[in-house]
């Protein structure tokens, strides 16, 4: 695979993380502005565990994880309360004052010779493990589609779960789902800190894969962009934010044709799609469809075994 | 003290554009009960055909004016027929993606039109400032505040004295016992949105005609004060909307004054969000409950 390819999809990959995040936050009937807060909150800590700390890859993103988490806490206590546009534009309030407190944030300290760490509005400069470490850029790649593919595992498995039914429960109707015995008040929190831990797994790839991370990059455009690829995507399926990336920055940005004019292209079939199918491409009807479909050619092919061994 | 006063004058100042800003918004938001994120991106719409036509052709400030309160409505209406129309009852976030998708493709549009960083608008009133005392008034800024105050009591007197607002008002409470009166909903809508529009084209010029330059920054800049303005003065109210414009513009001056440009923005966010959490209705607005009756609207 060449370069360009393979940094494409690692940032693919990468996007997909906060797109889930905020997904998940979907499922439970909530819209979230702010999942790009986790997600420089995991790129930020990982980024300080490695080049700052000396910590190994592995427990620098599980840092990174375990700090967006910490954080979604934090802010989903307080907005428990809160549903619809006022959760969102709570959390979009929270990610606009954690940016702007990054822009503040100045920590460095000498490592090997050098001035290392976040300087404010300047930036987090030299997250070079992975080129200290050897990683090859195909490495790194397999790392993240690792990671994806166990939380995408992790997403079905919800779906399969109590947990899923709540989280969709909740989501469909919250006094009914209080009604039937479900804890909405420690779902809500669950959500919220699962969805800022898979932002910040996200945060901490992107901060190794780009070494480089500033304040900029984790505004208000992020968050809206990730929101939206599960609603263009899907909402029936983990799958959809997936596919709601994919077709964002693999068909349109990564394709030069467009450019200068992919933005028109690409909003105006974003708002026609959402005309005819406002709940995305993989919406709830869709993915039972694929699975009717499914189930028949499982159940078609024991049976045309059947007569071919007769014959 | 003189300092202080003086930063309250020029916050007011300052925060009669963001009121008039929240006052398109908010009746947008009270008729649709949903968010349209291309508010600003449709204000810009107008702002950058009044610079094309002033750039190109040195058009009269007049001219200026009329072109982007006339381009913020048809952008609207584009807006409204694309984004909000054909969603049916309960696809509330779909509209407002699918208007956040429009906002990008209006900033695209924008800017391959016009495409260099910052671009010349024609000032509204020249000359010196007015002098009060130890205190300066910018005429421009007067405009501004006499514009917030008229046009917030004209939308005031619209909704609760002329049949337009009976309609509008009928819309609010049930949609559907409206359409059973004989209200055509569709067009309501439609009107309704046109004039939030153009109200935030008329904001949007006097902020640009104070400025005196316009940026591609510009709609998303209107998009979030005028939505900040709103949530702190109350989500539907037309009072809250130019109270709550009052108030961010004032703790922003302040916090300018004192601490710099991004802990204002801090400050301003953080204002925003301890608002929201302790008393989410906003200083003017009624507290959401959430009821029965409400459930799985909007």
């Amino acid at each position: 695979m060449d370069d360009y390819l393979i940094s494409v999809l690692s940032h693919i990959g990468i996007i997909s993380f906060i797109a889930l995040s905020a997904y998940l936050l979907l499922l439970t009937g909530e819209i979230s502005f702010g999942q790009q807060a986790f997600f420089a909150i995991g790129a930020y800590a990982a980024g300080i565990a490695t080049a700052m700390w000396g910590w190994p890859l592995a427990a620098g993103l599980a840092w990174g994880a375990a700090t967006g988490a910490a954080a979604a806490a934090l802010v989903g206590v307080p907005t428990l309360r809160l549903h619809g546009l006022y959760f969102a534009i709570a959390t979009l309030a929270f990610a606009e004052m954690v940016r702007l407190l990054f822009e503040l944030f100045r920590y460095q300290i000498v490592v090997v010779g050098e001035l290392v760490g976040p300087n404010g509005a300047d930036g987090f400069r030299g997250i070079r493990y992975i080129f200290e470490n050897d990683v090859g850029p195909l490495q790194f790649l397999l790392l993240i589609y690792g990671l994806l593919a166990a939380t995408l595992a992790g997403f079905l498995l919800l779906d399969r779960a109590r947990l899923g039914v709540s989280f969709r429960m909740i989501g469909e109707d919250e006094v009914l789902a209080e009604i039937n015995g479900i804890a909405v008040t420690r779902h809500r929190i669950l959500a919220a800190c699962l969805a800022g831990a898979i932002a910040g797994i996200g945060g901490g790839l992107y901060a190794h894969l780009t070494t480089y991370v500033e304040p900029r990059i984790f505004d208000v455009m992020l968050g809206v962009h990730s929101l939206a690829y599960g609603l263009i995507g899907g909402l029936g399926t983990a799958f959809g934010p997936l596919l709601g990336v994919l077709i964002d920055i693999g068909l349109l940005e990564s394709i030069r044709m467009f450019a200068g004019y992919r933005m028109i292209i690409f909003g105006g079939l974003v708002a026609l799609l959402l005309i005819v199918c406002p709940r995305g491409l993989l919406d709830e009807i869709m993915v039972h469809r694929i699975r009717e479909a499914w189930r028949n050619i499982c159940q078609a092919r024991p049976r045309m075994t059947g007569t071919r061994a007769r014959q | 003290m003189i300092d202080f006063v003086q930063n309250t004058i020029d916050g007011v100042m300052i925060g009669s554009s963001y009121g008039l800003l929240a006052l398109g918004f908010t009746l947008i938001f009270g008729v649709m009960r949903r968010l349209n994120l291309s508010y600003g991106p449709s204000i810009m719409v107008g702002a950058y055909l009044g610079t094309l036509l002033y750039v190109q052709l040195g058009a009269a400030p007049v001219a200026v004016a009329v072109a982007t309160v006339l381009g913020a409505a048809l952008a609207g209406i584009y807006v409204e027929r694309l984004c909000f129309a054909p969603m049916a009852a309960g696809a509330g976030v779909a509209s407002m993606v699918s208007s956040f998708a429009i906002w990008m493709q209006l900033e695209q549009a924008a800017i391959l039109i016009l495409p260099r960083h910052t671009y010349p608008f024609p000032p509204l009133a020249t000359g010196v400032p007015l002098a009060l005392g130890p205190f300066l008034l910018r005429i421009d800024h007067l405009i501004m505040l006499a514009a917030a105050l008229g046009l917030s009591l004209g939308v005031q007197l619209m909704l609760y004295r002329s049949r337009f607002g009976l309609a509008l008002r009928a819309i609010i409470g049930n949609p559907v016992a409206a359409h059973l009166v004989g209200i055509d909903v569709k067009i309501a809508v439609l009107c309704a949105f046109a004039v939030a529009s153009a109200i935030g084209g008329i904001a949007g010029y006097l902020v640009l005609a104070t400025d005196q330059q316009v940026t591609p920054m510009f709609g998303m800049w209107a998009t979030f004060k005028g939505l900040i303005a709103m949530m702190i003065g109350g989500l539907g109210s037309i009072p809250g909307a130019i109270l709550g414009g009052l108030v961010l513009g004032v703790v922003e001056a302040h916090s300018q004054w004192h601490f710099g440009p991004q802990v204002r923005d801090l400050i301003a966010y953080l204002l925003l969000f301890a608002c929201l959490v302790l008393r989410p209705g906003g200083i003017l607005g009624e507290t959401p409950a959430r009821s029965l009756v409400d459930r799985g609207k909007a």
